[in-house]
């Protein structure tokens, strides 16, 4: 049986990489050894692939104008992102799992463009490049990987802002949780929600209210059996056809 | 026939067993219980712990408690938190630090958590007049969300001697709609050596009143083991209040612990019944009450079998807080009130115990917690499997396991040592991946619940009847 997110098993966070050789689970390594470099090479270049955190609920691993160093993969934990408006609203830009990669929209330009904070226990892998040219010279093959990375992000967050119902919108979060969750090797049927019930909200453009009530109806119409953080897809096929739409667009 | 699966069948009375399982321990109307609750737990994090649970993606719906701490007259039985006044003036200063502690609970919770259930308690909460209940449910009402469901509860303990049929007709107008009324023995010599005497007269006619004010069901509290306590005079009491057919009745034990509770040092102890006799009481309160069509709830709890308790267990929709047994499952608890307890999210807290305290926290502003705890996984897969053995009289294994991704067996290695002698003894049997208490162990819940409690020390022994005893 797959763990559920966030429990953690061998498939899922393995400690066994070091000074030389990447994790087995490392988020870096296959983008790294296309381009034949180990590392040893990487090293020589003045990038640092390094375990960091814990980092405990709140605090942040960037804010918004601070000098970009790194870009990270969350190994444990969940991170948020996003900014505030000139009103001093927050706007949640998403969310990032155990192997997704934060700090990508700051790799072409001097500072990050976002806020990116832990929303419970996190532990990340850092990968601090000096430079852009650095990558762009000697590794423009995982150049090229990050930017796909970051188009993937910028192209989810697209998704959200079109014309779709609250279900839709929900189910589509679901799905998509389900599937990224999956390509990390968790379960994709049962996991927990471990963003708070005000930030699925801010993220979806929809009120917290409306979210437990479209939970409500999906738990009594047998989509999903939610037991406080924890959430089943008990009806997956339905909720692909509510999110198909979305996640086709 | 009565099946051994439905914990609808009745217990059944084994004296020995009984003499043999009998210590102290735990209700478990909290697990962890009140005892663990330590004074780091302040303010913050009490803050903490309802902004986690806003969190929760259907955020969990709420009970309110509200205690009132005041009697007219000390029963000597008494081992609650209480204060003996005569001076109603008392009431009103105690409600205006209450109303300041409804307006700085109540934002802590998102405004769509509807409130399922008000319960007041005490003390005697109709030391306060209908006039200023009625004043407190208006402040209730005003700061959360009461829900408008049919299912909704607000409910009421009363003590007979002080309320007139009037008073509970108003209550109703109020939206009461559960009572719980206070006998404990019709006996006169009981109640004269308790200090309370109250009449079957005065009873009744509140009683009555409740069911003509629209009251959904009235419970009646009984005690065992009081002093001067015979069996026929038990009998007599048990028959009167059969008689009106009551919804639900609960029949406590005395616990004689004069050195915690100063009430009872004014109980003459030579006139308290034997071990053996208490037990007897104990038997005829079954016999009688099964007899009379009564379903064993748990814990000393009774009701009719078309009671919502009793057919809330029936499908397996009953649940246990502080407030006793209740068919609201999974709300979050908001205590109020000098002593009150509180358990929000995967915390517990509780108000402090003595009245200056409570004063002085909420003429400064702040939250009165005196004390509480976070529960840890582990505490709260316990809570979750002694919940369901009291409300069930069974551990469903394979569903605990699934839930909280535990082996059972191994995880519970130790517990099912401790579980060992209450199985020879057929406490409980092992079917169907399921440990169920058998109709011998339905009364002794208690000890089965003790066998998984991580905070009993030493925990082999307590669980477990050290000797026999001789009657």
């Amino acid at each position: 049986m797959l763990a559920p997110f966030p429990r953690q098993d061998a498939t899922t966070l393995a400690d066994d990489g070091d000074a030389f050789r990447f994790c087995s689970t490392c988020a870096f390594s296959q983008a790294c050894l296309d381009e034949g470099m180990d590392k040893g090479g990487l090293r020589d270049l003045h990038m640092l692939v390094e375990h960091t955190g814990p980092l405990h609920a709140g605090e942040h691993i960037f804010r918004e104008g601070d000098a970009f160093e790194a870009i990270a993969a969350v190994r444990a934990g969940t991170v948020k992102t996003y900014m505030i408006d000139r009103d001093g609203r927050e706007h949640v830009l998403g969310f990032f799992l155990p192997g997704e990669v934060i700090g990508l929209d700051g790799i072409d330009g001097d500072r990050y463009p976002v806020n990116a904070v832990a929303l419970d226990t996190v532990m990340l892998c850092r990968f601090s490049f000096p430079k852009i040219s650095v990558l762009a010279t000697q590794l423009p093959g995982l150049q090229r990987h990050l930017f796909r990375l970051l188009s993937r992000d910028i192209g989810r967050a697209a998704l959200l802002a079109g014309d779709w119902t609250a279900d839709q919108r929900m189910a589509a979060f679901l799905i998509g949780l389900s599937r990224r969750l999956a390509a990390r090797g968790f379960s994709p049927s049962r996991f927990q929600l471990t963003m708070p019930r005000t930030d699925i909200a801010n993220y979806l453009r929809l009120a917290p209210e409306t979210v437990s009530r479209v939970l409500k109806r999906f738990q009594r119409d047998g989509l999903v059996a939610v037991d406080r953080r924890d959430l089943e897809l008990t009806d997956r096929d339905r909720l692909e056809e509510l999110a198909g739409p979305v996640l086709r667009s | 026939m009565p099946s051994l699966h439905s914990m609808a069948s009745q217990p059944s009375f084994d004296a020995e067993l009984l003499q043999r399982y009998d210590r102290p321990g735990p209700r478990y109307t909290s697990y962890p219980t009140a005892p663990q609750f330590n004074a780091d737990f302040g303010e913050d994090a009490l803050r903490a712990a309802a902004a986690a649970s806003n969190g929760d993606p259907i955020p969990r719906r709420l009970s309110l408690y509200v205690h009132v701490p005041f009697c007219m007259s000390p029963c000597f039985y008494c081992g609650c938190n209480r204060i003996i006044t005569r001076d109603l003036s008392r009431g009103e200063t105690y409600l205006a630090r209450l109303y300041r502690e409804i307006a700085l609970t109540a934002p802590l919770f998102d405004r769509d958590r509807e409130v399922i259930q008000l319960h007041f308690g005490g003390g005697t909460p109709n030391f306060l007049s209908p006039a200023q209940l009625g004043e407190v449910v208006d402040s209730l009402r005003h700061h959360f969300n009461f829900s408008d469901s049919a299912e909704r509860d607000i409910s009421i303990e009363l003590d007979p001697r002080f309320v007139d049929p009037a008073e509970v007709a108003e209550l109703g107008a109020l939206g009461f709609n559960r009572a719980s009324l206070g006998v404990q023995d019709f006996d006169p010599a009981v109640q004269e050596a308790v200090n309370r005497v109250q009449s079957v007269e005065q009873t009744l006619d509140v009683l009555e009143a409740c069911r003509g004010a629209g009251f959904r069901s009235v419970n009646v509290d009984l005690i065992y083991g009081l002093p001067r306590q015979t069996r026929d005079g038990f009998a007599r009491t048990l028959e009167t209040v059969l008689q009106v057919r009551p919804d639900r009745l609960a029949i406590y034990s005395y616990a004689h612990l004069p050195n915690m509770f100063k009430a009872q040092r004014q109980i003459n102890e030579a006139e308290l019944p034997s071990a053996a006799e208490k037990l007897g009481l104990l038997q005829l309160a079954i016999e009688k009450l099964t007899a009379a069509g009564y379903v064993y709830i748990g814990m000393d709890h009774f009701a009719l079998p078309d009671d919502e308790l009793a057919r809330a267990q029936e499908r397996g929709g009953l649940h246990r807080n502080f407030m006793g047994y209740t068919t609201h499952a999974d709300t979050d608890l908001v205590g109020m009130g000098v002593s009150a307890i509180s358990h929000i999210g995967d915390s517990y807290s509780q108000n402090p115990r003595d009245l200056p305290s409570w004063q002085v926290a909420l003429d400064e502003g702040r939250l009165p917690v005196f004390r509480g705890m976070r529960l840890s996984e582990d505490d709260q897969l316990r809570a979750d499997l002694i919940q369901r053995l009291m409300c069930q009289g069974e551990i469903p294994v394979s569903a605990l396991e699934r839930r909280y991704l535990i082996d059972f067996d191994d995880y519970f290695a130790d517990a099912l040592g401790r579980m060992q002698p209450l199985l020879a003894d057929d406490l409980v049997r092992l079917e169907d991946g399921v440990i169920r208490a058998t109709s011998r162990g339905r009364l002794l819940l208690r000890n089965i619940a003790m066998c998984f409690d991580a905070y009993l020390t030493p925990p082999a022994v307590d669980a477990v009847p050290r000797f026999s005893r001789s009657i």
